[in-house]
């Protein structure tokens, strides 16, 4: 049972980042229709840079952050400006975007390891450990879902609040009825851009002091992040969130009985079968 | 040059894959990323027989193309319940599951280090060994999956395929088997792939799950993707360049420590500038006249589509489908309550009501499209309870769709030609076993195609593509592709709506026409004026009910109606 | 005792070769060019980054001293992307036909593994350092190994506990070749001495998240948990076991670099059995080695840069005396038989080694224990106990 409980709130904890991740890469996936492999690079290249500033400078934890988060948005509205914005202009077809966001995340992979060296990084923060009961996590842990939840929140408070955040729901609601209402879609792509790169970079610094960083640490990301938001429904934030917490506590109560030889299939084993169940995910848009 | 041989080689395996992917995400549109598994599945089978069991070419492999079409078959079944984003997570997951069932088996696959000394193939005494002589091998394979996989999409099967990719319900109208269709190019796909498998065990006398990983899919996605959708030779294309890449990048002389990885980002590079400039792949699908499977002048042959245009004769007014008490409820929403209709021979009956009324929906029903919660449906006195969309449509009931669901993208005539019954190619075993008889097959369809579109007054546009078509051409299409089903019972939806006075009245001969031919035509409508023009009973729906029926006058005149609803 | 017999076998090879045929000349080339399939890029970096730094090192070394009898050694480094066997073959065949090579260092397991039949066809030397499998023997005549089998790691490890006097053991494996032959060797041990496997977990190659399996393994209350992986997976095991509350001894196969960064104060304590590798007034190469890798690349060397470095003296050497026997000996089944003929070379280790009858060299394993951050030399195991 003591087991149970643990993996309980490690799986919630994963969860919180598997949410985190989905968040991004659903924002920029349900709103431009862009699957954005090189999401990945992204949050890489910002775990990275977080590292930098916390070992070279010598910074804490929340500015360190917030330069991630700088870096972050730069390389990400990069990404639409450099190569997926032409893209849409050529009337390219939904799918190569796609398939140059592989080789932009090759290219960015690489490019990482060379700016930044291989091997892995680490960052020591200072972190604590508490027991409740026979339970115990860090102090990351806290910090993993409190960011969860002020990220949900600030979200929220955008989309629903400030024209911008509006418009970013009208697009993901029907692109071509919001470019018919006078809605800038390019800007709102721009903006969804630079938002998901800034999630990525909260995800990535937490990931660099709960585990550490290394250059590949990427494609699992945004694979789990493409899970959570399938899993959740297509432009469902609640659904998104929904769907990182029942992957990452699916993934580590499914363990509880189960062999570890089977971790990597076994979120996907119930994903499976959740999407054979429910194959229009847990909170799909309604309307439809 | 042992080294290209072996670039040759390289070449030749991914050239079979990617031809077998493309025929599952290009031609199919069945984005199914499980491809590097059934790869992996036609690899195991050849190392573990031929290494554990001595089991000799060519058993080998046909147990490799077996097992993994059987798999692949088995793993479609529950995947085919979902499309599109939902198709691509649950295949990745398939991807995963089964590496790692690979992985985790190791009484049988030797988990994680793999099966080494896999023996090379051996033709009378003569060791398949190196890369020169396996060549040979390799490339025979590779023109026989491209000859096998061109037959199999430049035929009526193939032309299914894009039908279905293009709208998978209006498929299934001109009575298509979805089910059948999927399944078959799903373990044909991962047959092909197996081959490429089996081949990559003989060849590399070593298997891991190193070389199977959903990497593998990406690359052999991107492969299909930078050649073109849907054309083979573009696979080719794709298949060489992404091979050829890696390997002349090589000879750029970089400094040691990082070469490797700049070379990743030349190759990234590379693959994203080829996109820019072609965003449609290299080579793109054929279309038009291209895509034709005979030669025009059989369009201009005898036909005999004359009889698809007759009804099965029989006594005029006789009841042919009717619904009995038909209830539909959807979770909470009760679309139908109670209906009942009765569409009889030589007749046109209408369907009329509000919006929402249910008149949709009671199409879906009588056309098996949709299955009613309580109620009977009979055609010709027998129940059609259990029968699937395309059964209907080949036992005589077919219907169109409001929104027309035209097969975009193909030419008017191939929309046309889709549609006809009867089609002995659209079974694939067939196009192998009596090629003779499919050309004959097709050289008399393309000739019925083309005296339809006579029919219709749209011989004229016969190989533009459906999408340049005008709104009245898109309806008269819709209509042409209808008759080409040849069904008995044929049920319009709104066939008339958004059309000018002129084009109403070239139609309006039309229908009138096939019912004086003996057949059942059915129409939902809101135009009062059409409705009094065509009909000879109409039925009037709201809320799921039949709130009355009887001549178009005698509903008009009825005072309660006209009160609510003809101002 | 031991160097005795070595010299006695060595001996009686070369009388067993009978009087020589009448010397040729050597027929030598310009260049003897080998090639070395690293993992360059992908998961694995790190390792190809050590392994390649090392063997330029050497070439370097050798080249500066006037090469090997005069002629100079040249390494072409090719990448098989951390472990791809495809790749390894590919580079195989480049290096065979393009760079014209007659011996190529190979690392990880399935590209080795796939190049054997090549190499065994093609006559082709294989000298391996990196790949720890037991898949690896026995594939070819061709292939030696410089590095200890991670099997025997493992049972050197588990030596080293029951010596400590633990009791339950419960294991955390790479979910590979490498960590599932160490559980293959370790349970049987473990069990025969009459001692009990609490729980064995497993975990992915380039996994960031184990919660999981710590959690499982510190609710299985062991006595001492084995580490059955190598860097940087060791690094997080040590971080994530600790930071769980895990306070029993850790006992693994590896320390790194890269372990050590991430691992930082949790490796306090933690004890493995490796390859002994450090610079010791004992044998003044290896410090020597230490000095010029610490002075060119500004880094300790790991054991993997040691073995390559090592591999490529072994190439030399084995050139070396495959000339001495003159005709045209710049060929890859010469110079696998003139090593296995005399079998000892010298080490960067311990003075020299020999390779055994299944082509791996014999080591001398030892334990060291990470005490303030720095390894410190604890005792020798022997593995024929």
């Amino acid at each position: 049972m003591d087991l149970f409980l643990q993996l309980l709130v490690n799986g919630f904890i994963n969860g919180s980042n598997y949410a985190l991740l989905g968040i991004g890469f659903g924002l920029i996936f349900s709103t431009t229709g862009i699957v954005h492999f090189a999401y990945g690079s992204v949050y890489t290249f910002a775990a990275y840079v977080a590292w930098f500033l916390a070992t070279s400078f010598g910074l804490a934890l929340l500015p360190s952050m917030a330069g991630a988060i700088v870096a972050a948005v730069l390389l990400g509205v990069a990404c639409y400006t450099l190569l997926y914005r032409p893209l849409e202009l050529r009337r390219a077809p939904p799918l190569i975007p796609l398939i140059a966001s592989l080789g932009l995340n090759i290219m960015l992979e690489n490019l990482n390891a060379i700016i930044f060296g291989s091997g892995v990084r680490s960052a020591n923060f200072a972190s604590e450990v508490y027991f409740a009961g026979p339970v115990f996590f860090t102090s990351v842990h806290i910090w993993q879902v409190v960011s969860c939840i002020a990220v949900v929140a600030a979200l929220v408070v955008f989309l629903r609040k400030t024209r911008y955040g509006r418009a970013i729901l009208a697009m993901t609601d029907d692109p071509n009825m919001a470019r018919v209402v006078g809605i800038d879609t390019k800007k709102v792509s721009y903006i969804v851009f630079a938002l998901g790169s800034a999630i990525s970079a909260v995800a990535a610094t937490l990931t660099l002091m709960k585990d550490g960083a290394s250059t590949h640490m990427g494609f699992i990301a945004v694979f789990m992040g493409f899970v959570a938001v399938i899993v959740g429904g297509v432009g469902s934030l609640r659904g998104v969130i929904a769907g990182g917490f029942l992957l990452g506590i699916v993934e580590s109560l499914g363990l509880w009985k189960i062999s570890t030889e089977w971790q990597s299939s076994i979120a996907f084993i119930v994903l499976f079968i959740m999407i054979m169940l429910r194959p229009q995910g847990l909170f799909s848009i309604a309307r439809r | 040059m042992e080294y290209i041989y072996h670039i040759a080689v390289l070449f030749c395996l991914y050239g079979i894959l990617t031809i077998s992917f493309n025929l599952l995400v290009g031609f199919t549109g069945m984005f199914a990323l499980s491809h590097a598994a059934l790869y992996a599945i036609g690899a195991y089978t050849t190392a573990i027989l031929a290494t554990d069991f001595g089991i000799p070419f060519p058993l080998d492999m046909i147990a490799s193309v077996l097992v993994a079409a059987v798999i692949s078959a088995v793993i479609a079944l529950p995947a085919l319940r979902v499309t599109g984003h939902y198709l691509v997570i649950v295949s990745l997951a398939l991807q995963i599951i089964v590496l790692q069932v690979i992985l985790n088996w190791k009484s049988l696959t030797r988990g994680s280090d793999g099966i080494s000394g896999v023996p090379s193939y051996n033709a009378f005494g003569f060791a398949i060994t190196s890369p020169d002589r396996f060549l040979i091998v390799a490339l025979i394979a590779l023109a026989a999956c491209y000859w096998f996989t061109h037959r199999l999409v430049r035929s009526p099967f193939g032309r299914g395929l894009r039908a279905m990719r293009e709208n998978e319900s209006a498929a299934q109208a001109v009575g298509l088997n979805i089910l059948y269709m999927k399944l078959s190019t799903f373990a044909i796909s991962a047959a092909l792939a197996a081959v490429a498998g089996s081949l990559f065990a003989r060849y590399f006398r070593y298997v891991g799950v190193d070389s199977f990983t959903i990497n593998e899919t990406i690359y052999v996605l991107a492969m299909v993707i930078l050649g073109g959708m849907g054309n083979l030779r573009g696979s080719l294309v794709g298949a060489a360049i992404l091979v050829a890449l890696p390997e002349l990048l090589k000879f750029v002389p970089l400094p040691v420590d990082i070469a490797d990885k700049i070379r990743l980002i030349l190759y990234g590079l590379v693959l994203m500038l080829i996109l820019l400039v072609r965003p449609q792949g290299l080579l793109p699908e054929p279309r038009g006249r291209k895509a034709m499977l005979v030669s025009v002048e059989d369009e201009s042959g005898p036909s005999d589509a004359g009889k698809l245009l007759d009804g099965e004769g029989g006594r005029q007014g006789g009841v042919v489908l009717q619904g009995s008490n038909l209830r539909k409820q959807f979770s909470g929403v009760t679309a139908i309550k109670d209906f009942s209709i009765a569409l009889k021979r030589g007749q046109i009956t209408g369907l009329l009501g509000p919006n929402g009324a249910g008149k949709t929906t009671a199409f879906n029903l009588l056309t098996g499209f949709l299955k009613p919660t309580d109620g009977v449906i009979t055609l010709n006195g027998r129940s059609i309870a259990d029968r699937k969309p395309h059964e209907l449509v080949s036992a005589g009931v077919a219907r169109s769709f409001q929104d027309l669901r035209l097969f975009t993208n193909m030419t008017v005539i191939e929309n046309v030609i889709v549609a006809l019954p009867d089609q002995s190619g659209r079974r694939w075993p067939n196009l192998f076993l009596h090629p003779a008889r499919i050309r004959a097959e097709e050289r008399a369809n393309a000739a019925r195609a083309m005296e339809i579109l006579r029919f219709v007054e749209l011989e004229n546009k016969a190989h533009e593509t459906a999408a340049d078509l005008s709104y009245a051409e898109e309806k008269l299409l819709v209509v042409a592709r209808l008759l080409a089903t040849g069904a008995e019972v044929l049920l319009f939806d709104e066939p008339m709506s958004g059309l000018d006075q002129t084009t109403l009245a070239d139609i309006f001969p039309v229908l009138r026409r096939l019912a004086e031919h003996g057949k059942v035509v059915c129409i939902i409508e809101h135009n009062l004026d059409v409705i009094k023009e065509l009909c000879d009973e109409v039925y009037f729906l709201d809320e799921g009910r039949t709130m009355a029926v009887g001549t178009p006058d005698a509903l008009m005149n009825d005072p309660e109606l006209a009160e609510r609803y003809f101002k | 005792m031991r160097k005795f017999l070595t010299a006695a076998i060595a001996a009686a090879a070369i009388f067993m070769a009978g009087p020589a045929t009448a010397q040729e000349p050597p027929k030598d080339p310009e260049v003897f060019r080998f090639g070395a399939i690293l993992a360059m890029s992908g998961k694995g970096d790190w390792y190809g980054k050590v392994m390649s730094r090392a063997v330029l090192l050497a070439v370097d070394e050798i080249n500066a001293r006037g090469g090997v009898d005069g002629i100079p050694l040249e390494a072409v480094i090719e990448d098989h992307k951390s472990g791809v066997a495809k790749e390894g073959v590919s580079a195989m065949t480049r290096l065979i036909n393009i760079s014209g090579v007659q011996a190529v260092l190979t690392s990880f397991s399935p590209p080795t593994q796939a190049i054997a039949p090549i190499a065994d066809q093609q006559g082709i030397l294989v000298l391996n350092g990196g790949g720890t499998s037991m898949a690896l023997l026995g594939l070819t005549d061709m292939m030696f190994h410089n590095r200890t089998l991670a099997s025997d790691l493992a049972i050197a490890a588990a030596m080293r506990a029951e010596e400590l006097g633990l009791g339950n053991m419960a294991q955390l494996a790479w979910k590979n070749d490498a960590g599932e032959s160490m559980i293959a060797a370790a349970d049987p041990f473990w069990e025969k001495a009459g001692k009990s496997i609490v729980a064995t977990e497993y975990m992915e190659i380039g996994a960031a998240n184990i919660d999981t399996q710590v959690a499982k393994i510190r609710v299985s209350n062991p006595d001492w948990v084995a580490l059955w992986t190598f860097s940087p997976e060791t690094g997080l095991a040590l971080k994530k076991l600790r930071e769980f509350g895990v306070k029993v001894p850790l006992i693994g196969v590896e320390y790194t670099g890269d372990v050590k960064e991430l691992a930082g104060a949790s490796a306090e304590g933690y004890e493995y059995a490796t390859d002994f590798f450090a610079p010791s007034a004992e044998n003044p190469w290896s410090e020597q080695f230490a000095k010029a890798y610490r002075e060119r690349y500004g880094e300790e060397p790991e054991f993997y840069a040691a073995n390559y470095y090592e591999n490529v003296y072994v190439l030399a050497e084995a050139i070396r005396r495959a000339r001495a026997e003159g005709g045209a000996y710049w060929n890859g089944r010469k110079l696998a038989e003139v090593i296995r003929k005399s079998p000892t070379f010298p080490s960067v280790y311990a003075k020299e080694m020999t390779y055994q009858d299944n082509n791996v060299a014999l080591k001398q394993v030892g334990v060291f224990r990470i005490e303030n951050g720095e390894p410190t030399f604890q005792k020798f195991i022997d593995l024929n106990r």
